[in-house]
């Protein structure tokens, strides 16, 4: 990974994570053996029935957890806790209450020890791309689902993280919510070219945003298909009605259905 | 709860419902409330400050019935209270005793809720300082604070130091316990998200567990004020040279029951004071914590 210094790619390689077990109940392996990889500017998105491991993946990934075995890897910098190159976003709960939307975007700013008049700019912009001008001075209590989470992504992105973390970020917004926030994603995506690993239970979504998808059994959590998603960057809702986008679609939920249990 | 309750009546009323000969009342279907009992549910504004100032009346006038019906000298009128109230202020007293009673709590209350809010969000942050804490906590917040009195005493001489103390180890355990919950209460995604953001631990607490607990703590100092005072009186009953509690037994020594009804109104009202003004700080401090209560 080292040829690439400029932007710098994600590796994970021989990932195992166990659970030690509390009185008499056993060891539980969560994950066992993950190899994969985002390359910089892609983004790429881990589907997987409830229960697989794929959220404790994300959150090794994120410098949360500790994996038990294996390796997280950023441009060939070992991972071994959290960090602003790894901006995260999860599914509900992790904006500031107190802090105003502008603040809350800040706050990794903040952190960094950016002067006030940098941080002030930076916000503006993200605001901006984010279509949260108007809410700037607004706290996340009045704010719907869909732009709270608007604003948890202009947050994480603020320090201009390495990999975006998205741990289901759109798995409690509503189905035409959910729907808009993809659309949003894309473009941001376009606008900011960032990096983004994925972690949804939603296959169409995984498909619809995606470069490629990754396919994880249940309990063991193990690599079952790797995925490539063949649409460029700049697609539309009309995809969905690809012949091809369904397809894979029906391929990745059968995979998901027979994934073997352990 | 009214939509519901007009679709039935509308339902019940509807011509189909309605086409038997007799004049039967028509048929329904729940059960109606009353708009005073329905729980949960908003009365008019109106009403509600109307039953609060009618309780207080009610309140009044049950106390001037009492001394009515018993002997005045026994139950004073509220009007005789007032009257050896302002006899005690004249003459200075009260001002000396507030001063005192009021300095002890805010010295020893204010020890109280530091040590809460440090040891509280210790406890809820890291599983070593709860496995070290939470046994002993447990331990001795069991041990009656009262029954210290007489140890302290001993200990620390009559002056205000014995107070004090008595003070704080009487609600310090309430206050540990009650903000190690509020503190528990922060979510995690806050914190990691923090994390994410490249906050170290000391960041985090500062600038995620304690914002976030904030107005949770302030609710918690309100709620264990009550027990503060409490600790106060025990400690002015054993001695003291001022003081409400003093002024309390000193009043009942010389058969003064009208002062003492009004020393007991006067912690009626600081109660009520220190009460509303809590509220009033949370509300001003944390105003996005409101709407979610």
């Amino acid at each position: 990974m080292n040829e690439r210094r400029e932007r710098p790619g994600l590796t994970v390689t021989g990932l195992t994570k166990v659970f030690p077990g509390q009185r008499r109940h056993p060891d539980v392996m969560a994950l066992d053996g993950i190899d994969m990889h985002v390359d910089p500017g892609e983004m790429v998105s881990i589907v997987g029935a409830s229960g697989c491991g794929k959220s404790t993946l994300l959150r090794i990934v994120g410098g949360l957890e500790q994996a038990t075995t294996g390796a997280v890897r950023i441009d060939g910098d070992l991972v071994v806790g959290p960090g602003p190159d790894r901006g995260m976003v999860f599914q509900a709960y992790s904006l500031f209450p107190w802090r105003t939307v502008a603040e809350n975007v800040a706050f990794g700013l903040e952190v960094a020890g950016q002067p006030r008049a940098a941080r002030r700019e930076r916000v503006a912009e993200l605001l901006g791309i984010m279509g949260l001008t108007d809410f700037a001075h607004v706290r996340p209590g009045q704010l719907s689902g869909g732009m709270r989470q608007r604003v948890a992504i202009a947050r994480a992105l603020a320090p201009e993280p390495d990999v975006l973390l998205l741990d289901e970020p759109f798995g409690a917004l509503d189905a035409q919510t959910k729907l808009s926030m993809h659309e949003f994603l894309h473009q941001v995506r376009q606008r900011t070219g960032c990096t983004v690993m994925m972690v949804t239970h939603d296959v169409a979504e995984a498909v619809y945003l995606s470069q490629r998808v990754y396919v994880l059994s249940a309990r063991p959590g193990r690599v079952a298909e790797e995925v490539t998603v063949p649409f460029g960057v700049a697609r539309g809702p009309a995809v969905k009605r690809d012949i091809r986008f369904l397809d894979l679609q029906d391929e990745i939920e059968d995979r998901l259905h027979t994934a073997p249990a352990a | 709860m009214t939509a519901v309750a007009d679709a039935v009546v509308a339902t019940a009323e509807s011509p189909a419902r309605a086409r038997g000969t007799r004049r039967t009342p028509p048929p329904t279907r729940g059960q109606r409330q009353s708009a005073l009992f329905r729980m949960r549910a908003d009365i008019p504004p109106g009403l509600g400050a109307g039953l609060a100032v009618g309780g207080v009346v009610a309140l009044l006038g049950g106390w001037t019935l009492a001394s009515a019906a018993m002997d005045t000298f026994l139950f004073p009128t509220p009007a005789a209270t007032w009257d050896a109230g302002v006899e005690w202020w004249r003459k200075g007293d009260l001002t000396v005793d507030l001063t005192a009673s009021v300095r002890r709590i805010a010295i020893g209350y204010s020890i109280s809720v530091v040590l809460g809010v440090v040891f509280g969000v210790l406890m809820a942050s890291f599983r070593s300082a709860e496995s070290f804490l939470e046994p002993q906590t447990a331990l001795l917040r069991y041990i009656p604070a009262s029954a210290l009195t007489p140890l302290f005493l001993v200990w620390l001489g009559i002056d205000e130091s014995p107070k004090i103390t008595l003070i704080i180890v009487g609600t310090v355990f309430f206050n540990v316990l009650m903000v190690a919950d509020v503190a528990r209460a922060v979510p995690q995604e806050e914190v990691d998200a923090a994390y994410t953001l490249g906050a170290g631990r000391l960041r985090v607490l500062r600038q995620v567990v304690l914002p976030h607990s904030w107005p949770g703590i302030v609710d918690v100092a309100r709620i264990n004020l009550a027990a503060g005072w409490l600790m106060l009186v025990v400690a002015e009953l054993l001695a003291a040279d001022e003081g409400l509690a003093f002024r309390m037994v000193r009043a009942g020594r010389f058969r003064r029951i009208d002062t003492m009804f009004a020393v007991l109104v006067v912690f009626a009202l600081i109660g009520l004071i220190s009460d509303m003004s809590l509220r009033q700080l949370r509300k001003r401090t944390a105003p996005w914590s409101e709407g979610s209560r």
